[in-house]
């Protein structure tokens, strides 16, 4: 997948780790409260659905009466009366004012009716309207958050949380790995060294043979060779033909 | 002369007799409404509709149907039954059948005009009116910027034009109220038609002044019930209603001073042929009075056939194909709406 291997290009230092870590505990905290306001959406969006159905069933029966009643009315008064009234009307009696409702954070329309004059008619039938049309358009402004917060709840679970934590992984990794090269360096070095010195210890060694070589061999008069083999050859291997 | 119409009435008017009796034997009987009554949809009302004069009509319509059709193809058909007779006609039987379509030349009038204060497109006024009311000029009503204008435009030419003299001047023209000049304006046309009907005499002008009478006391009672509690004054009132009728005088003045209905209906049961319908109806109740009336008046419009040699045969033609496509609306829209338990509330039977 490719979540495995997305990471951010940054540049591995202890302070971009720092930075980068910064990061992963934002993004955790805001992934649990936006799961939070997620929810609380949900049930609030339940309980909607829930008095929608009921409003459109009774505006069903409602519509049904209205409308049985507008045929009484062109019975009695012929079919162009709808076009009498309205011809006739000259200012709503029933009106509508809408405004902004805070729900768990989102803004909601809502519409409110209210009469301007009396009338003598039963409006409850445009009243159920109204309220189902307000209904109707909380839960499409519902929806559409629910689904923004859950689209951010996903990205963040899923993308931008694990990019941070492949991030931050391969910023340990390359640390420890610069700590490994220095340490392997280190050794290198000390190795390095204590050959040298062993070297310049042999190397003084045999200096100091050399005199003391030189030395005896200046003294009795023997080449060098014969110095040495005399020195070494205190433990080794006698020629015979030396009598002492 | 009453009585010698038979000698001549034939030679003018005889044919078209004939024809409206025929076209009166094709309205629908109980049994065709009992059968209308009965349907589940609306293609079940088409397809019954068939068998009846209505069916050339209706074939050509897609499904699926829609009540306003129903309504405008059974209109279409009345209206061109009407033409034909019309063309035929000679006078004065010609302006008999012209004066009845005058009623629904007014509806149009006042909707055009109340639709050009408003602003509306003039296509769509006109397509709104009733086919019964068009003349020739109805267009150039929406171009009339005021009441004035209007009437020295276009109105003086139509037949209409008396009538609107009687509305007063023209400044009450601008002020009026659409409803109450419509009302004047109906109120003019029925004096108007009632003399005319008394003029030709005979026959019709028995039977068409009983008709009229009750049209124009119909008229009376419902202006009242409709003004209680408005801001129409008595005075007002008063103006509205018709000079003849049975109400006249004394009951109009009764009724001008009622404030509820039950006032109104002390008043009308003062009166034998009205006592019958405002009996059936139980206090405090008007829903019933609308069908209440028209049941009366498709009782009277039936007598009419039972008497030869008349104009009123016509008359009573028309209103009864009206109220044929009432009750086909009523059902069309019961039907359509699953409301078959009210059907029979407002159906009127008439044969």
């Amino acid at each position: 997948m490719a979540g495995q291997n997305a990471r951010l290009n940054v540049v591995p230092t202890v302070t971009m780790l720092g930075v980068m870590k910064a990061r992963l505990v934002g993004a955790t905290r805001g992934h649990a409260l936006l799961k939070k306001k997620s929810d609380a959406l949900t049930v609030q969006f339940r309980a909607l659905l829930k008095k929608i159905v009921t409003a459109k069933e009774s505006m069903g029966d409602m519509m049904k009466t209205s409308s049985f009643a507008l045929t009484e009315v062109k019975y009695v008064a012929g079919e162009n009366v709808k076009h009498v009234v309205l011809e006739n009307v000259k200012e709503a009696t029933l009106k509508v004012r809408s405004r902004q409702e805070n729900i768990a954070g989102v803004k909601l329309p809502k519409f409110d009716h209210f009469s301007e004059g009396e009338t003598k008619n039963d409006l409850t039938a445009i009243e159920v309207l109204v309220e189902l049309a307000s209904l109707q358009t909380s839960f499409l402004t519902l929806d559409e958050a629910i689904k923004t917060t859950n689209r951010r709840v996903n990205a963040l679970e899923n993308v931008v949380k694990p990019k941070i934590e492949n991030t931050i992984s391969y910023i340990k990794g390359e640390l420890d790995e610069l700590e490994r090269e220095d340490f392997f360096r280190l050794k290198k070095i000390q190795g390095y060294k204590r050959r040298e010195v062993e070297r310049q210890a042999a190397n003084a060694k045999a200096f100091a043979e050399e005199m003391v070589l030189e030395g005896i061999s200046m003294q009795r008069g023997i080449s060098i060779n014969a110095a040495r083999s005399l020195l070494v050859g205190g433990g080794g291997e006698k020629d015979a033909d030396i009598i002492f | 002369m009453y009585g010698f119409e038979a000698l001549t009435f034939n030679i003018h008017g005889g044919y078209l007799e004939a024809i409206v009796r025929g076209h009166r034997a094709g309205l629908l009987t109980t049994a065709d409404y009992n059968n209308l009554c009965q349907c589940e949809n609306l293609d079940d009302i088409k397809m019954h509709l068939s068998a009846t004069k209505y069916g050339s009509y209706l074939q050509n319509e897609p499904s699926p149907l829609h009540t306003t059709t129903i309504v405008e193809k059974c209109t279409l058909k009345l209206v061109d039954d009407y033409k034909h007779m019309l063309c035929q006609a000679t006078e004065p039987m010609s302006t008999f059948l012209e004066y009845i379509r005058y009623g629904h030349m007014i509806d149009n009038v006042v909707l055009i005009v109340t639709g050009t204060l408003h602003e509306r497109d003039v296509q769509e006024l006109i397509e709104k009116c009733h086919p019964l009311g068009m003349f020739d000029s109805i267009a150039t009503l929406a171009v009339a910027q005021n009441m004035r204008e209007l009437y020295r435009l276009v109105l003086v030419d139509t037949p209409l034009a008396p009538y609107f003299s009687e509305c007063l001047t023209s400044e009450d023209l601008d002020d009026m109220n659409i409803e109450i000049m419509r009302n004047t304006l109906y109120k003019a046309y029925l004096e108007d038609f009632y003399k005319f009907c008394q003029k030709l005499g005979g026959a019709t002008a028995e039977i068409m002044s009983d008709l009229l009478a009750f049209e124009a006391d119909r008229r009376a009672v419902n202006i009242t019930i409709n003004s209680i509690g408005t801001e129409l004054t008595r005075e007002d009132r008063k103006k509205l209603y018709s000079n003849f009728g049975f109400l006249y005088p004394y009951g109009h003045e009764e009724l001008a001073i009622c404030e509820d209905i039950d006032q109104v209906r002390g008043v009308m049961e003062k009166y034998p042929p009205y006592q019958a319908i405002f009996s059936k109806m139980s206090y405090g109740e008007s829903q019933m009075l609308d069908k209440a009336f028209y049941e009366e008046e498709v009782r009277r419009l039936c007598l009419a056939f039972e008497q030869q040699f008349h104009y009123a045969v016509f008359f009573a033609y028309m209103r009864l194909r009206e109220q044929e496509i009432r009750n086909l609306m009523w059902i069309s829209e019961c039907v359509a709406q699953n409301q078959k338990s009210r059907i029979h509330d407002s159906v009127v039977y008439m044969f």
